[in-house]
């Protein structure tokens, strides 16, 4: 056996190759991705040296595109595992071939959250100040600190389990359950922490009415089994249309009775929501009326919150009624998954500022510059999460393998 | 699988080479920075030798950036026994924004923007409904059946953007003044989202000052020219009232509607005030303890 | 603890020593002495363009001008014109009777001008409370007695005695704010 090719490094290398091998689309795809995520870090480097006043966003509204994307894709990281309770809570056979898609899902995530949150910080180069020991960091009082823990705890936990699980089958070994199963355990209550937590960076803020509603976590928590389980339906189908692994149909019929319930669960605390606020009405609920029908004509919002409450009914709907054609379900799954990106984007965010604390209207719409970099770190996010996926078949498949012969 | 992997190569060098290029804005900003400056402590952690090198610095480019042999840069302590307080009386404040005017100019804001610590909200006489408040009139003041409310930052004993700064770059100090390491924050913005008041700003970009225009008297920790990508809010124009001097608002205040002192001090303007005056604070059911207090005559 | 004292970072803070603590009063509260106690507006302008004043005393110390008039529409010689809105007041309210350059007290005790002070305070209580504790008038210098000076407005300096209320102003720096914006009322 060729020692080189047993060794961690060369299983990188190996890595390095297989994820760079594929068909004309494959390089189509990648080189797209790969031009966008140029354009976005141009434009972020034209923020870092002229200033955030490339934004659109105001001492007013003084979060944006940037952290909606990012309380998005902490809610994305966190559904991603949820096929791991199925799998081994319930010992559901066929859900544990593709867990590992989950898992590959959430470190995309993860990363893709963790570069919003960098594009967003008007001081990236002291990013050195956060860290324990060398700088000064205000945990555990700071949210924001709790935040920074779990969330690159999670990156850690998933990229350790994958990691295992792909060295040890590439080394052609069983991997030992004592290395992965608890972190599997662990990472489904992380997982639930970690959007808990990043819900409880806007819930504390007593300043913030919008915000500060004891229901923010749990919708939080069920947002993101919306959005998890809808990327991960398509994704599934994809890689059975897309290449030679065999997806069987039991993992989506699951994800697709989770997204049945949890989609009504948000809509319903939607209508909870929209209930305490408009019934008792006072200025507490001047941001709900802003984004549902305006506040002193000033209505930009508005067409965004009723797209994404359509998006949400519908996909409910066709859910519930209608059978579960693929294309029918895709459907359902793409405008829940935009909906909900709406809605906790935007629709969270933005109404969080307006009005502001001195009760003002100044508005906001995301500048050329967010935009950019915002496509930008999607596109790296898609970038990891191919590769990613590339990898593991590769591995899965037996392509990738030490104990074989290579030339 | 030669050709395949020549390609692969030509192709992670087009793409290196265009990564590059497009990262050529930032290193043009990594210039103007100094291992020094990267490197430097939080302000608590400065031993005086330390500091007295850092202010040096701070002094230094500022001379050479504007020209200017005046500018000096201090870091008074709080006094001893001194709690700062702040009140304002409703009755007389006619709206001038005098005092936003004096707060722009005392402390170097970025001109094109006007920036000011201070914000007057024209309100209805009857109502204390923020929603029914108007920072923007333009029309001669006072005008009939309003009252005039300038906000500024409250210094709040329980101030939550001290709680949610995630790298401790804002903090209560001894005399209750809450101030920002503008050389340590990491321009996050968490703090500006958690101030109920509307205190904060942030440096959207670098400010510019025309070199007769600027205060060349400076504190570190207040009104010296604020870098780019960070926070800043009102100090009391602490290089002033650490001094014994009262704050530029109060000076261009025309009637007198606002009364500044040691809360410390029983002898003093503002604890007559709290005794004698029907005194409240914004958002009291808040919890934020502010420092800062309204009140009306008679 | 000192596991949080290490993150936390407290535990590399330099000692940090306190400024002290004020100390007893040792400069005055200054009241500006306004020009208006001495001098009047004459409504012209002099060579160099400022506004034209002559002295009371230019006049009232060489003619007899005994104040007979009881009202400003009885003046016949000079001061014509004058406007005063200050309630129901008549001039020898305030001015004495024989020599307009002082002032009385309600009681008859005589007051010069530069006492004019005591005379608004009679009436005006509550705004002379508030006017000594530095909270009516305005401020120019030190809170704190014992590095320096205080100087205050007088009286007369905003107040003109005759048309007391304070006229409208046009305010200044009307706040930039980036971003849409809203007219009007909010």
């Amino acid at each position: 056996m060729n020692e080189k090719k047993l060794s961690y490094p060369g299983f990188l290398w190996k890595i390095l190759g297989a994820a760079t091998d594929g068909s004309v689309r494959f390089y189509l795809w990648m080189t797209v991705l790969t031009a966008i995520a140029v354009v976005g870090a141009s434009a972020w480097a034209y923020q870092v040296r002229d200033g955030m006043a490339l934004t659109g966003m105001s001492d007013h509204v003084s979060w944006g595109l940037y952290i909606a994307n990012f309380t998005f894709g902490v809610g994305l990281a966190a559904g991603a595992v949820m096929m791991v309770i199925p799998a081994y809570l319930y010992d559901d056979e066929e859900m544990h071939e593709v867990v590992i898609v989950g898992e590959l899902l959430a470190i995309a995530s993860i990363l893709v959250c963790i570069l919003f949150v960098t594009v967003d910080l008007g001081r990236p180069d002291r990013f050195w100040h956060l860290i324990p020991g060398i700088g000064r960091f205000n945990w555990p009082i700071s949210m924001l600190s709790w935040d920074i823990i779990v969330l690159s705890g999670y990156l850690l936990i998933n990229l350790h389990i994958t990691g295992y699980l792909l060295y040890t089958r590439y080394r052609g070994q069983k991997p030992n359950s004592s290395w992965y199963v608890p972190f599997v355990f662990l990472s489904v209550v992380w997982a639930i922490s970690i959007h808990s937590v990043t819900a409880f960076l806007y819930s504390g803020l007593g300043g913030r009415p919008f915000w500060n509603s004891a229901l923010l976590a749990p919708r939080f928590i069920v947002t993101a089994f919306v959005t998890g389980p809808a990327f991960v339906i398509v994704l599934l189908q994809l890689i059975r249309r897309l290449t030679r692994a065999k997806i069987p149909d039991g993992p989506i019929q699951t994800l697709t009775r989770v997204l049945k319930i949890t989609i009504l669960a948000n809509l319903f605390m939607f209508a909870s929501e929209a209930f305490t606020a408009l019934y008792s009405g006072g200025s507490h609920a001047a941001a709900l009326r802003y984004s549902l029908v305006g506040l002193h004509g000033s209505t930009i919002l508005v067409p965004w919150v009723w797209t994404a409450l359509g998006c949400n009914v519908v996909s409910a709907l066709l859910l519930l009624f209608v059978r579960p054609e693929a294309r029918w379900l895709n459907l359902a799954c793409g405008l829940s998954f935009l909906g909900v990106w709406i809605e906790k984007g935007m629709g969270l965010i933005i109404p969080g500022f307006i009005p502001s604390t001195l009760h003002e209207i100044v508005e906001y719409a995301p500048s050329l510059t967010e935009w950019r970099i915002s496509a930008g770190i999607w596109a790296v996010g898609l970038l990891v999460l191919t590769v990613g996926i590339k990898v593991v078949l590769a591995v899965l498949d037996g392509r990738l393998d030490a104990t074989a012969d290579h030339s | 699988m030669e050709r395949r992997v020549a390609l692969k190569v030509v192709g992670a060098t087009l793409g290196a080479s265009a990564f590059a290029a497009a990262m050529k804005p930032l290193a043009e900003w990594a210039e103007t920075l100094t291992a020094e400056q990267f490197l430097q402590k939080h302000f608590k952690e400065l031993e005086p030798e330390e500091l007295a090198r850092v202010l040096e610095r701070i002094e230094e480019d500022a001379r050479a950036k504007y020209g200017r042999t005046d500018v000096t840069v201090r870091a008074d302590a709080p006094m001893e026994g001194v709690e700062f307080g702040y009140a304002l009386n409703l009755s007389v404040c006619i709206g001038c924004r005098k005092c936003a005017e004096a707060c722009h100019r005392e402390n170097n804001h970025d001109r094109a923007s006007d920036n000011s610590y201070i914000r007057v909200l024209e309100m209805d006489q009857g109502s204390l409904d923020l929603e029914h408040g108007n920072a923007h009139y333009d029309h001669p003041v006072p005008a009939p059946g309003k009252f005039y409310m300038p906000i500024q930052c409250q210094q709040c004993r329980n101030a939550p953007c001290v709680k949610v700064c995630p790298v401790q770059a804002t903090w209560q100090e001894e005399d209750g003044i809450v101030v920002v390491d503008y050389d340590w924050c990491i321009g996050c913005r968490y703090c500006e989202a958690a101030c109920p008041y509307h205190a904060r700003r942030f440096n959207w970009q670098a400010p510019t000052i025309p070199a007769d225009e600027l205060n060349p008297d400076q504190g570190y920790l207040s009104n010296r020219v604020r870098p780019q990508g960070v926070m800043e809010k009102c100090t009391f124009c602490l290089h002033r009232t650490r001094r014994g001097q009262v704050p530029a608002c109060l000076e261009a205040c025309p009637t007198g509607a606002r009364v500044f002192g040691n809360l410390r001090d029983p002898n003093s303007d503002i604890r007559w005030v709290l005794a004698n005056k029907r005194v409240f604070v914004l958002k009291e059911e808040l919890g934020t303890k502010p420092r800062f207090y309204y009140y009306f005559d008679g | 603890m000192a596991l949080l004292a290490s993150v936390w970072g407290c535990s590399n803070d330099a000692p940090r020593h306190r400024a002290p603590a004020p100390g007893p009063a040792a400069f005055a509260t200054e009241i500006h002495v306004s020009e208006r106690l001495t001098s009047i507006e004459t409504g012209e302008e002099t060579t160099v363009g400022t506004a034209g004043r002559v002295a009371c005393a230019t006049c009232h110390d060489v003619v007899d001008t005994g104040a007979r008039a009881k009202k400003p529409e009885e003046l016949e010689a000079f001061h014509r014109g004058l406007q005063v809105t200050h309630g129901n007041l008549a001039c020898t309210s305030c001015h004495a009777t024989g020599d307009p350059t002082a002032l009385h007290l309600a009681t008859g005790e005589m007051l010069a001008m530069s006492e004019a002070l005591r005379l608004c305070s009679q009436c005006h209580g509550p705004q002379r409370t508030s006017f000594d504790h530095n909270a009516h008038g305005g401020l120019n210098g030190h809170w704190d007695l014992s590095r320096g000076p205080r100087l205050k407005n007088h009286c007369v300096d905003c107040h003109d005695p005759h048309a007391p209320a304070i006229g409208q102003v046009v305010p200044v720096l009307e706040p930039k704010d980036r971003g849409g914006q809203v007219e009007g009322k909010h």
